[in-house]
């Protein structure tokens, strides 16, 4: 084997180690900011991957593709649910593999147990035992049932392609060398043999955009009248309890002045 | 032997090019706001509820995104990186990879200040990402080739500045946004406490002040590539005019930025949508008139 090959079958290793770990801890942190990001990561080893094979357009296109979709997926999931999960769940009992992808999550000091132990008052403890409870409560809401079920059919469709793999290894292998100028010959099938299925696939997604685009402006004839229906009353205030101090704005400045004149 | 020698200088000039933009840009700077290139805390700082994996990998993805870019960029007609088919093209996609540190840091560091930066980043990679591709696409029209040699190559009798002017200022712009100077610095601006910078202390700073003047440089140095003909000219060594080039669009971009009002990045997606797009898509349809009438495409 010379140096060549070697470098070859490392590189594959890291690459491999990188898309297989990066789909396990998508699987398995409790952080959904770390789940799109190992995701992303398990993606660019598919890249890694592509690239090995001489395939350098496509590996380029897969990191191209999922660096600023992956960023702008995460963003609107942030911004939509806030990360539940994250350093709360951290702290909870979990598997080994769930522990290990979301350790780092758990704050580096226990400040708030720090500060509170300092006053032994009764209504702190309280608190603690509120908080315990509560992450108790997550504990169990957070295991889904389904879970060691997919993990089972993974591992049993990984078992039938390694059988395969092993059962029949003559898998043909062509001495043949890519084309060093891939996005020329990529290009010209485009727009040459695949011209029309390349411009339907642009006309489809100008059509998306459009679409969403007018479902997203006020119309004047909504399909449904529950639509303006308001989805929140606005509630009536309680009523303040009674002040015996006359609020500042009730008294008549004038009136002070002219008093405090008569007195002088 | 020579392989490594010019390795070695290659990664020696890149070193140089950053230091010296790392001198330079706080004389180019007119106002407070110094963004990308303002000083992290001198102390080795720590967050007090970071996720530490995130906000340990951060800087190290920059470094590597600046490093990896640069193995493109051509500084003589010998002397390059590499000198692969789809070069700028990679060049562009591995450039992203700032955004998602940037990202990464934000997130990982959990302050609300850094966390607001991620969001505004991630909005204005949005923002230049399309238009930066139309810019680009006019000089490998020219040239028939993502190679950038080739691309240099291609403008021995006529740089793309003359041929492309429209394109050449859209890449200015882009660039801009790219680098996140002057207009453009909402994810690094005053009123976020500078954003990510204010979060990395001691060596981690450091790294980030690295690559951020770092990004700089490369993005002005694959300027001089694509419109100012790169390493090409009479009488000096190639790498000396190739310094000159860079230097000349990097003081140019901070020079026009200096001279503009800060944009928000609601501002910025506007600008871009309305018009850098519209700019780009006819910049492509000149570009391709002049291929027809047989200017530049040879």
């Amino acid at each position: 084997m010379n140096l060549g090959e070697a470098a070859q079958i490392f590189a594959f290793g890291v690459f491999a180690f990188i898309s297989i770990a990066g789909a396990l801890g998508m699987t398995t942190t409790m952080s959904m900011f770390r789940s799109g990001i190992f995701l992303m990561a398990s993606f660019i080893g598919v890249a890694g991957l592509f690239i090995l094979l001489m395939a350098d357009l496509l590996g380029m296109l897969q990191i191209m593709m999922y660096i600023g979709g992956m960023l702008v997926m995460i963003l609107f999931m942030v911004l939509f649910s806030n990360d539940p999960g994250g350093d709360m769940m951290a702290s909870m009992k979990m598997p080994f593999l769930e522990r290990f992808f979301s350790s780092g999550l758990l704050p580096q000091k226990k400040i708030h147990r720090d500060s509170h132990s300092h006053h032994n008052s009764r209504n702190n403890n309280n608190q603690a035992d509120k908080d315990e409870g509560m992450n108790m409560g997550m504990d169990m809401s957070m295991f889904t049932s389904l879970k060691p079920y997919a993990a089972w059919i993974g591992l049993t469709v990984t078992i039938v392609f390694v059988l395969l793999f092993l059962l029949f290894p003559d898998w043909p292998v062509k001495n043949f060398i890519p084309d060093q100028d891939s996005s020329h010959r990529i290009g010209m099938l485009l727009m040459g043999k695949y011209m029309m299925a390349f411009e339907g696939a642009g006309l489809m997604i100008l059509l998306g955009i459009y679409g969403a685009i007018y479902l997203a402006r006020p119309g004047k004839h909504p399909d449904s009248k529950d639509r303006n229906d308001p989805s929140s009353i606005n509630e009536e205030p309680p009523q303040a309890a009674e002040d015996p101090i006359e609020p500042f704005y009730n008294i008549n400045l004038k009136e002070l002045y002219e008093k405090s004149e008569d007195e002088k | 032997m020579g392989i490594i020698l010019s390795l070695a200088a290659v990664i020696l000039l890149f070193s140089a090019g950053t230091l010296i933009t790392i001198l330079i840009e706080p004389m180019l700077s007119t106002t407070d706001e110094e963004g990308p290139a303002s000083n992290s805390p001198k102390n080795n700082i720590y967050p007090v509820h970071p996720d530490s994996w995130l906000y340990n990998a951060a800087p190290a993805v920059a470094l590597a995104s600046m490093a990896a870019a640069s193995v493109v960029i051509p500084i003589d007609k010998s002397l390059a990186g590499a000198d692969i088919g789809i070069g700028l093209f990679y060049f562009i996609v591995i450039i992203d990879y700032m955004v998602l540190a940037v990202a990464l840091g934000g997130w990982g560091s959990n302050v609300p200040e850094s966390i607001e930066s991620c969001y505004r980043i991630i909005a204005q990679l949005v923002a230049y990402v399309v238009p930066l591709g139309l810019a680009v696409i006019g000089p490998i029209m020219m040239a028939k080739s993502m190679s950038t040699q080739n691309i240099i190559s291609s403008q021995s009798s006529l740089w793309y500045i003359v041929s492309q002017p429209l394109g050449f200022a859209l890449y200015i712009i882009t660039g801009l946004m790219q680098v996140y100077r002057a207009p453009f610095l909402e994810p690094f601006s005053n009123i976020l406490n500078n954003g990510i910078i204010s979060t990395y202390g001691g060596w981690r700073g450091k790294l980030w002040r690295i690559s951020l003047s770092g990004i700089l440089f490369i993005v002005a140095a694959m300027g001089a590539v694509l419109f100012l003909g790169g390493w090409s000219g009479p009488l000096l060594p190639g790498f000396v005019w190739m310094a000159i080039k860079t230097f000349a669009v990097l003081i140019l971009m901070k020079w026009i930025g200096q001279r503009m009002k800060l944009l928000s990045t609601a501002r910025m997606l506007e600008l871009s949508w309305k018009i850098l797009i519209p700019a780009g898509l006819l910049n492509v349809l000149i570009v391709g008139g002049l291929i027809l009438m047989g200017v530049g495409g040879k």
